[in-house]
């Protein structure tokens, strides 16, 4: 048990590490010499092809398939289940299960929020002014951005694009060896 | 025959479970009705009602076209019943900071001057819900799976947008219930958290609900843009939708994945959205900066 605290404790701290991670293709796209959309392309990856993703650099993503070695755009490939271990922060997940009232009813079982839940919610005042006490003000929310050395950027909204490139755009359901 | 069709037809339209709709539907109705014959008797608002000061004195207001205040009185009373449900993590440092960085990400869409606040409630869960008039809570569950401030900023952003383009009013607007509920009470509503939850349904049922589609994938194009704008790299959101997919399809996922389309689904519109341009938006992820939780 504290073995696997401390495990968890870990994985939480070191996110990101676990490199050679498998994807799966998201779409049919090309893999680029290098991680710009002018390279030179060097092959290709089909939608639902696994290929071993080494790094990452902004928009791109490095990988691996049997053919080739090379750059795609990071949302053409979703990193693959098995081997990214994620139930570290499940298992935290599940021990904070808690009742509606703020008291900790299970440590083993999994407390979500359900449609009950909130079909039966009833109002609770002293919540909402305790919300309402920790906002900010616009000046704060600057000064917040400020010391990080964020900068308000100019970038225009995305368009709708014209038509989904693969997958059913009314049936909403997972694509082949998804996580549904 | 027309009453009963109409519900279906628009939980039809909305994308949304015909049966289960249309037995809300009646079931509120009958509620509203029931109070409506008999007001003030036997409601099941709390008695700090009356210390509400900020809706007591309100004048009556029509549904139809609210004003920013009624808005707002909307979306306070949707947040309190999910807070009802969930409260606050309490971790006033937590709670601050996701305050901090939110008002900031929300300073760069269209709607700055809106009162925003943000919370993160006390769920093993993965979700986040916006209500409108400027009120975004994230699940702990949520919480857990981020990594950095960008990624945190993403999932505002997402939640933001669902507020600015005001997705939730307008599922209220084109549900029935709001139809029939301001027809029954006389198109001018009175004053009151009452009438405010009788628009709003049972508790927080409006969040379960789900809207279509289309307007997951806009707030997820425009969450993109909105933490680009704010000076973080702009993937975080995706990265956390990557993350939620590999999640599985746990109970923890369950309403989120009734009511927005597959993490995969999403990523995919995104990508395709995206394309080239962003390849040149420089932005900052400040993992160090991003607070963890104390457990």
């Amino acid at each position: 048990m504290h073995i696997l605290r401390i495990l968890t404790l870990t994985a939480l701290l070191l996110p990101g590490l676990s490199l050679a991670e498998t994807g799966t293709a998201l779409k049919n796209d090309q893999i680029r010499a290098e991680p710009y959309s002018d390279a030179k392309v060097t092959g290709s990856i089909v939608r639902n092809d696994k290929v071993e993703i080494l790094t990452r650099k902004g928009a791109w993503l490095n990988i691996k398939t049997p053919k080739t070695k090379g750059w795609v755009r990071l949302l053409s490939v979703k990193r693959g289940s098995a081997s990214s271990g994620t139930s570290a922060s499940d298992v935290l997940g599940l021990a904070s299960g808690r009742s509606g009232t703020g008291k900790v009813v299970a440590t083993t079982g999994v407390r979500g929020l359900n449609e009950e839940d909130l079909k039966s919610a009833k109002f609770d005042e002293p919540q909402v002014k305790t919300l309402e006490g920790y906002t900010q003000t616009a000046a704060q929310g600057q000064k917040f951005a400020s010391k990080a050395g964020l900068k308000a950027a100019k970038v225009e909204y995305l368009p709708t694009p014209a038509q989904p490139s693969a997958s059913n755009p009314s049936s909403g359901s997972t694509l082949p060896g998804g996580a549904k | 025959m027309i009453k009963r069709a109409l519900p279906i037809l628009l939980a039809t339209l909305l994308g949304l479970p015909v049966q289960a709709l249309a037995f809300d539907l009646e079931g509120t109705l009958k509620d509203a009705i029931k109070e409506k014959v008999k007001p003030s008797s036997q409601t099941d608002t709390e008695p700090e009602k009356k210390a509400d000061t900020q809706t007591g004195s309100e004048p009556a207001f029509n549904l139809k076209s609210p004003s920013q205040e009624e808005e707002i009185q909307l979306g306070r009373q949707i947040t309190g019943n999910l807070l009802g449900a969930a409260p606050l993590v309490k971790d006033a440092a937590l709670q601050k900071y996701v305050n901090e960085v939110g008002c900031w990400v929300a300073s760069q869409s269209e709607r700055p001057d809106l009162p925003w606040h943000f919370g993160v409630i006390e769920s093993a869960d993965i979700n986040a819900f916006a209500a409108p008039g400027g009120y975004v809570i994230i699940t702990k569950g949520l919480y857990r799976k981020l990594e950095s401030e960008a990624q945190l900023a993403g999932i505002l952003g997402h939640e933001i947008a669902h507020v600015v383009r005001k997705h939730h009013l307008r599922l209220l607007q084109k549900s029935q219930l709001l139809n029939l509920g301001a027809k029954l009470l006389g198109n001018k509503l009175g004053k009151g958290d009452d009438t405010v939850q009788k628009v709003i349904g049972n508790g927080a049922e409006i969040l379960a609900r789900g809207l279509d589609k289309d307007a997951e994938y806009e707030a997820d194009r425009m969450g993109v843009v909105l933490a680009a704008r704010s000076g973080y790299e702009p993937f975080g959101l995706p990265e956390v939708l990557q993350s939620i997919s590999e999640t599985g399809n746990t109970s923890r996922v369950a309403l989120l994945y009734k009511t927005h389309p597959h993490p995969d689904d999403r990523l995919l519109r995104l990508g395709d959205a995206i394309g080239e341009r962003l390849d040149k938006v420089q932005g900052k992820t400040l993992e160090e900066r991003f607070y963890k939780l104390k457990q």
